[in-house]
């Protein structure tokens, strides 16, 4: 059986030169269906790491209630200093709390790419603002030097915006800025910000004394509970504590979600277009071949060979068509820098990610429809009348 | 050559090239066939029978020579205007019927009137005469499938027939088919050529069909011999 | 019969094969449906604008407020027909997670200015104008949480808090509008400016923008000009464009939305394109001695394209016809889960044209290349051949 199923196979593979450019026109839809999907997944994905990076555990945040996002949030400067010393709170080698009162705003800059304004965020951080954050690290020039026009800018800001190489001058309304130092923080969304001095922003943009939120290393793994304890236990507070790492993730399921219902779903109808055409290519496989299979039936084959023959060309076109469209979206996406629109109505830059395990899916995805392509073909093969397959 | 030939052929050569072969299937043929003549050829196997007819039917040129029909010269009109003269002068029957699979039997012969401006009921009326002629009319709805080779063929003459062409051209019309069919679809042409006027050139293999004929051409090696038949 | 019902029979001989065809258009073009709808909801900003609008607000970003000062200068600016303002309020219901579209605008001006959007009727425009914690609600607004004229609801605001520390402010339905335009979308409402300025407890007269009409879109470019220069080197910059530029630019933050549908659709096609063309050519080539009899009854070259061509047309406008209706199907049934998303999606007449004019071209396409095929081939080798 196994010999002639391996016969029967091989008859089949070798006549596809017969149908080439039916054939090729499943390879490439099989193709184009994967990249359609892969490029959707890696774009989540991308987004998802991006922000997942952004969260550390051990680093709470603080919004008003009902805020959401930091770009709407207000919290007084009275608040700010009771969580300073709130219980949880980690403080340095000096005992200054490991606390930065930041503000958020939003500030126009031109994407590279397209030359239309985008909304970039501009945070003024406080003096242990760099040091809460992990990660954080200046690959060119200096941090800012407190209470001067200075900013250093986040290396995919950079990499997405114009005008913000080490250096250059930037003008926010009526003031100036200059560009002192670039920094890389693990691949997480502060690479897409702008940070300064948190008194100079306070009083260059009209707002003083404000704060938005407040960021604050934690003690320990109970930090969070007893900052929320006391947080809750003061009238005067009522905020919303979380840690920064439930905040972004709140943040990047939502967009991701979003990306992925819209790439799967576009992938399966695309997928059962593939599907018709392989379907097609099989019935015209089969018939081509009526004469063939009959002869082999004639001298004694059995039926389930031209069964599994079908099922293997197809198989083979589909995977084929998989495995290309894996690796052009690999080469194209991989590491494909775009940005949108985040939570807190900023650009957020991030890259594709074609990992492994969505290949996976691709490839997987391409042989359902190889088999589905294949199988009632297959089946027509095998039940193909002997006497009607030899009149051809 | 007299004026009354519908038929024309002087000089025509024609050959082919196959591979680095060139063969010559007629070289300068002269041929005339009256009008209302019923000519059977026949011949050996690849003596250029079928070549004929379709030099005849204007689907091939000859290399040199000139072929007259029906007072047109066609080996100089294009691929438009032979078309144009095929769909108003000519018939075909082949020896595989040729029928479209998708249509009726009525609307197979209803093809040719499409390329005519007769309008729908005009249509339906010579589709109904063509298919009561070949003893068809119960069938006009059936599909080719549904029906014996003779059959079959009886249609391909109706639709041979429909536009009323003066010329019919049958390459092996009974090649296919048993005596009684054939002798069928014979007896339909006698009628054709005799009741209706019909030029006919007829390709067989057969003798008995070129009986039914009122002359046979035998052709060889490009050149005819003629056996008039005795009635 | 007729030249139709031999193409019709031509295409339907082989049923499976026709309706696996027809299947994979009507699925390219029922994702170009649903994704041009998509991207018409996102760019509904830019179709409802108008040409005499433009929009002010502050240069940094339009997040950035302006003062409220503004507001009378603008209105002496030469070729400035009526001026308005807005501020945004950061709203939801009952919960953060219920986003809702709140403004709060300068209550006489904002209803004539953006009257032209929205159908506000006389006697609610004068009770709005009126009621100092009056709200106009959207239709669509009022539908999701059943709310009616009269009602008095808790509109609570992510960003600003009242000076009693509160985030909510109570304000009493005046009227429910309809839009004027069908790319408009309801789901919002309005609520006044003055109150709303007076209880808040930060930002105390500043606003968030600006809209203007101008004597006529002539005039744009000198009042953008104008505008901009009154408030050059001052704290409070401004940026002035039209309400087009400003929706358009909005949009195109959200990534690029056009190249993403247009590299999936275009993969469709291609998809389509491949598979149609190529079954096209091997359904003719089988039919080569039925289209040499065709030749030989006397139809021209011509004859024999015009039908191949036609088979590939109504093919894909059969395939094409039954994939746009799947699309206005799919967009109606996403109409209200996507409402907050993507408001305002809907099939256009432009969509369905633009489908209809690549119907067109896919039939052409596909048919090219057997329709060529036919038109050449000679009858003798045909006939050799079969
Ligand atoms: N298109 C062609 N190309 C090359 N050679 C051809 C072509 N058509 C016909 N011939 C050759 O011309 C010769 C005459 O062919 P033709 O078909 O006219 O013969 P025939 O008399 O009809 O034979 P049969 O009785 O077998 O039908 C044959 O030798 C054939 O091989
Ligand atoms: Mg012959």
């Amino acid at each position: 059986m196994l010999k002639q199923i391996v016969a029967v196979t091989a008859i089949n593979l070798k006549s596809i030169p017969r149908r080439f450019w039916l054939s090729l026109s499943t390879v490439v839809a099989v193709a184009l269906v994967v990249m359609v999907l892969l490029s959707f997944l890696a774009m989540s994905a991308g987004f998802r790491r991006t922000l997942a990076s952004s969260g550390a555990a051990d680093v709470a945040i603080v919004l008003r209630a009902g805020a959401r996002a930091e770009l709407n949030s207000v919290i007084a400067r009275d608040q700010v200093r009771l969580l300073e010393d709130a219980p949880g709170v980690a403080r340095d080698a000096q005992g200054k709390p490991l606390a930065s009162a930041e503000l958020y705003l939003v500030v126009d800059g031109i994407k590279k790419t397209t030359g239309t304004k985008a909304n970039l965020p501009l945070r003024g951080i406080g003096e242990s603002g760099a040091a809460i954050r992990k990660g954080i690290r200046l690959t060119e020039g200096r941090m800012f030097a407190p209470g001067s026009n200075e900013v250093v800018v986040g290396k995919s800001l950079l990499r997405e915006f114009q005008g913000f190489e080490l250096g250059r001058t930037v003008k926010f309304g009526t003031a100036l800025w200059t560009v002192v130092g670039v920094f890389e923080a693990d691949g997480s969304v502060f690479e897409s910000e702008i940070w300064a001095d948190l008194p100079v922003v306070q009083s260059l943009f009209n707002r003083p004394n404000t704060f938005q939120i407040l960021r604050a290393r934690l003690s320990g793994p109970d930090g969070l509970a007893a900052m929320k304890a006391f947080n809750d236990g003061d009238p005067r507070l009522k905020l919303d504590v979380k840690s920064e790492q439930d905040y972004f993730s709140e943040q990047s399921s939502q967009t991701s979600d979003l990306i992925q219902k819209l790439g799967w779903p576009l992938a399966i109808a695309m997928a059962f277009g593939a599907m018709a055409g392989a379907l097609n290519t099989m019935y015209s496989s089969v018939a081509s071949r009526s004469v063939e299979i009959a002869t082999l039936r004639a001298i004694g084959f059995g039926g389930f060979p031209a069964f599994v023959g079908t099922l293997v060309e197809s198989l083979l076109l589909a995977g084929i068509g998989g495995v290309i469209g894996a690796v052009a979206t690999w080469l194209i996406f991989d590491g494909f820098s775009a940005s949108t629109l985040g939570a807190s109505f900023t650009q957020v830059v991030f890259s594709f990610r074609l990992t492994p395990a969505l290949i996976g899916q691709g490839v997987a995805l391409a042989l359902i429809v190889g088999l589905i392509g294949g199988l009632l073909p297959a089946i027509r093969a095998a039940r193909m009348p002997i006497v009607q397959g030899l009149q051809g | 050559m007299s004026d009354t030939s519908l038929v024309r052929l002087a000089g025509v050569s024609k050959g082919f090239v196959k591979g680095k072969d060139a063969i010559t299937i007629f070289e300068r043929l002269d041929l005339a066939i009256p009008q209302g003549d019923f000519v059977a050829v026949m011949g050996p196997s690849g003596s250029g029978k079928s070549t004929l007819l379709n030099l005849l039917g204007g689907i091939d040129r000859p290399d040199s020579g000139e072929i007259h029909i029906a007072g047109s010269r066609i080996d100089t009109l294009s691929e438009g205007q032979l078309s144009q003269w095929r769909a108003a002068t000519i018939g075909f029957v082949f020896q595989f019927y040729n029928l479209m699979p998708m249509l009726t039997a009525a609307q197979n012969v209803e093809l040719p009137l499409l390329l005519t401006r007769l309008g729908k009921a005009e249509r339906r009326t010579h589709v109904e005469t063509a298919l009561k002629i070949v003893n068809l009319a119960d069938r006009a709805k059936h599909y080719p499938r549904e029906m014996s080779g003779g059959q079959q063929q009886r249609v391909a003459i109706a639709r041979a027939i429909v536009s009323d062409p003066e010329l019919l051209l049958c390459d092996e019309p009974t090649g296919d088919l048993d005596r009684a069919s054939a002798d069928e679809i014979l007896g339909m042409l006698t009628i054709l050529n005799r009741d209706l006027g019909k030029t006919i050139v007829m390709v067989t293999h057969d003798p008995a069909a070129a009986r039914y004929a009122s002359r046979t051409l035998h052709l060889d090696k490009g050149h005819f011999e003629e056996k008039e038949l005795a009635a | 019969m007729n030249d139709f019902l031999l193409v019709r029979k031509n295409l339907f001989r082989k049923k499976l094969r026709a309706i696996l065809m027809i299947v994979s258009i009507l699925i390219a073009f029922a994702i170009f449906g649903v994704l041009a709808a998509f991207e018409r909801a996102f760019n509904a900003g830019e179709d409802v604008s108008e040409a005499d609008r433009l929009v002010v607000v502050n240069k940094i970003n339009f997040t950035q407020p302006l003062p409220i000062a503004y507001f009378n200068r603008i209105a002496a600016v030469e070729g400035v027909r009526q001026v308005t303002f807005a501020n945004w309020f950061g709203g939801y219901y009952q919960d953060p997670k219920n986003f809702v579209i709140v403004m709060a605008v300068e209550p006489e001006t904002y209803l004539k200015v953006t009257g032209t959007d929205f159908a506000f009727t006389p006697e609610m425009t004068q009770a709005f104008v009126r009621n100092r914690t009056g709200t106009l609600v959207g239709r669509a607004l009022a539908e999701k949480w059943g709310w009616k004229v009269g009602d008095r609801i808790p509109i609570s605001s992510s960003i600003f808090s009242q000076k009693n520390g509160t985030h909510t402010w109570d304000v009493t339905i005046v009227g429910i509008f309809d839009k004027n335009k069908p790319q408009a979308d309801t789901n919002l409402m309005f609520i006044q400016y003055p109150y709303f300025d007076e209880t808040r407890s930060f930002g105390k007269d500043t606003i968030g923008w600006l809209v203007l009409k101008t004597a006529s879109s002539a005039v744009n470019d000198q009042v953008i000009k104008t505008i901009d220069q009154m408030f050059a080197n001052s704290s409070w910059e401004t940026a002035t464009d039209t309400e087009k530029a400003f929706n358009k630019a909005f949009v195109a933050q959200l990534g690029n939305i056009a190249l993403i549908v247009t590299l999936v659709v275009g993969a469709a096609f291609v998809t389509i394109l491949m598979i149609v063309g190529n079954t096209m050519v091997m359904a003719i080539r089988e039919r080569t001695r039925e289209i040499a009899v065709l030749k030989t009854l006397g139809f021209s070259g011509a004859r024999v394209l015009r039908l191949v061509l036609g088979e590939t047309l109504l093919l894909a406008v059969i395939g094409g016809t039954l994939g746009l209706g799947l699309a206005t199907l799919a967009t109606l049934l996403m109409r209200q889960s996507l409402s907050m998303f993507v408001p305002g999606l809907r099939m256009s007449p432009e969509i369905v044209l633009t489908a209809v004019g690549f119907m067109i071209l896919l039939g052409l396409a596909t048919g090219l290349v057997p329709a060529l095929n036919a038109f050449r081939l000679k009858i003798v080798e045909a006939m050799g051949r079969g």
